[in-house]
């Protein structure tokens, strides 16, 4: 059994118990992107724990950091973090993607503590944390503003259209995170719409930027302290990480984890002590 | 209306810090007076509409008031589903200012020509809809949405159109604006076409019909006593620079049939026949079936059937 603290300090078992969620989610509600999820939640831990400013106290204050998931489709990650961190009841996430219930497939924000963006649709989330980023430059307000992205996502147009905003008003409190696994909807990334040489293509829309290991709780933060630029941190991550059945596989953006799969995925995620 | 739109919105923003003015590279001439005097309420975001109304979504989501100004399709086809999603779905206090509504940039093409965006602005859930007749409506309804927070779209016109209102107005949701008062019928009108529902009504005064002419600027939020007692006095012709495929004529007809309002009403509008054709406004409009005869006959049309 892992001991549940009332809030996580530690990204690592943050996360060791958000994968298990994960699995649960997505196996009750026969839910896809579980892989996705497995990829990001070891980001999304770092960030819930202590690499932003965010917590169940003060997510409603003007200063907090914001943390947009815009890959709204691995919210499980997003969900299981929040609610074991104490944004909102654990038991919500039993009924992720039930009738009427609170939390939906995507990235759903209303009445969901904790979730700034409602987001699914891909590209949404980096211009949405760009405007946030500029009403602070504007009216003198401190925080950052963290936007997770999936690689794939980075074909968007408006990835590019926020670069060179972002560059050009010069928000240093901007810091986008891509979850680098190489794998979107169909195939591998650079087998459907290249995206090498993806950092330097950041750099030369004049941002910052620093590649990392996305599952290296460590590297990670310290990957997001400030920097004098917009900043694009590239966690070069791998999907499905953590159950070495999903790992790697386009298969489980799509599939379900079935009992056995669950029973089996349980038996890997465990506190390694 | 555009030049009472920057005016207007400039006086509130000096008032309100929390207005801001994002143009996508566009308003060369106008939106100039604002930015040397509230440079930090303007933002020329470049051309980029999808990230640009994104943008204006987060920015409004820090509790401002966000103005997007852009010509035509750019600030509502262009980026609808940014509209959608970061406006509509989250709520968010945007305004989306389009130019040029219908062929008031006639002879730059049909990619310049606004005529389907009331239709498709209509189907997006939470957003208001604005369309004043002339300049005095456009100032009297910018005051009203800088004082607002709704997600609203704002359709003006372009330049120089003649005032049909004789003094300021304080326009509201919910009520019409009526600018002639007749005995026989209404000419209900959206936007600067109302200079050719009067001819059309001065017309018929000539040959004896006194008709009403009015104003619908808030076009999500019908006047139902208005429609009430227009549909008892005689037929009801609107007009609007649009295609008929819903547009304003069709949201009336959409709100007497669900309201049970029996009235006759005949929907005016533009028929886009040949999408390719250049001219200017004056000469799309006759073109495409929008003049003051074209109206004359369909109310006489009605008339005649009700007599």
């Amino acid at each position: 059994m892992i001991r549940r603290p009332s809030r996580f300090t530690s990204a690592s078992e943050l996360a060791l118990a958000a994968r298990r969620e994960i699995i649960k989610m997505t196996a009750s509600a026969r839910a896809s992107h579980v892989g996705s999820a497995l990829s990001v939640v070891d980001i999304l831990s770092v960030l819930y724990s202590k690499g932003a400013n965010i917590t169940p106290e003060n997510f409603e204050s003007v200063d907090r950091d914001i943390v947009i998931l815009s890959k709204g489709h691995a919210a499980s990650a997003l969900y299981s973090v929040l609610a074991l961190q104490g944004f909102f009841p654990m038991d919500w996430l039993q009924k992720y993607c039930q009738n009427d219930a609170p939390l939906g497939g995507h990235a759903t924000s209303k009445g969901v503590p904790g979730v700034e963006l409602s987001t699914g649709s891909l590209g949404h989330g980096l211009p949405y944390g760009l405007g946030i980023a500029m009403s602070r430059k504007i009216s003198g307000v401190a925080g950052r503003v963290f936007v997770v992205m999936s690689d794939g996502e980075c074909d968007e147009g408006t990835t590019w259209e926020s670069a060179m905003i972002a560059n050009h008003h010069k928000l240093d409190n901007l810091i986008v995170i891509v979850d680098r696994n190489r794998i979107q909807s169909l195939t591998f990334t650079e087998d459907t719409l290249q995206l090498e040489p993806f950092e330097d293509k950041w750099k030369a829309f004049g941002w910052e930027t620093r590649v990392e290991n996305g599952h290296d709780y460590e590297t990670l933060s310290r990957a997001l302290i400030e920097s004098s630029k917009p900043l694009c941190v590239i966690a070069e991550t791998t999907k499905g990480k953590g159950v070495d059945f999903m790992e790697n596989s386009v298969l489980w953006h799509y599939k379900s984890p079935a009992e056995e799969d669950v029973k089996s995925a349980f038996s890997q995620l465990k506190a390694s002590d | 209306m555009r030049e009472a739109f920057v005016e207007t919105l400039l006086e509130e923003a000096k008032k309100n810090k929390n207005i801001i003015l994002i143009t996508g590279d566009l308003g060369f001439g106008v939106l100039d007076k604002f930015q040397r005097e509230l440079p930090n309420q303007f933002i020329n975001c470049g051309v980029n509409e999808q990230a640009m109304m994104g943008m204006a979504a987060g920015i409004a989501s820090t509790g401002k008031r966000v103005f997007v100004y852009s010509i035509g399709n750019f600030p509502t086809l262009r980026c609808l589903e940014q509209i959608r999603n970061d406006v509509c779905l989250m709520n968010n206090s945007v305004v989306v200012v389009s130019v040029g509504a219908g062929y008031a940039y006639g002879p730059q093409g049909y990619t310049h020509h606004a005529l389907e965006d009331i239709a498709v602005m209509r189907a997006l859930p939470n957003l208001e809809i604005v369309i004043p007749g002339d300049p005095i409506e456009a100032s009297s309804v910018t005051s009203f949405l800088c004082n607002s927070h709704a997600p609203s779209y704002l359709r003006l016109g372009k330049s120089k159109e003649n005032s049909i209102n004789r003094s300021a107005v304080a326009l509201a949701p919910g009520n019409y604006n009526e600018i002639l008062r007749g005995e026989r019928g209404t000419i209900l009108f959206v936007g600067s076409v109302g200079t050719i529902a009067i001819e059309a009504a001065q017309i018929l005064s000539n040959e004896g019909i006194s008709v009403s002419v009015t104003s619908a600027p808030f076009l999500s939020f019908p006047d139902r006593e208005y429609l009430e007692r227009a549909a008892k006095t005689g037929p009801i012709v609107t007009v609007e620079e649009h295609s008929i495929r819903g547009g304003f004529g069709s949201s009336i007809l959409e709100f007497c049939s669900q309201n049970f309002i029996q009235a006759e009403v005949i929907i005016v509008s533009t028929n886009q026949k040949n999408l390719s054709q250049i001219g200017d406004q004056d000469f799309l409009r006759k073109e495409n079936g929008l003049s003051a005869h074209r109206i004359v006959e369909e109310f006489k049309s009605l008339l005649g059937d009700s007599n």
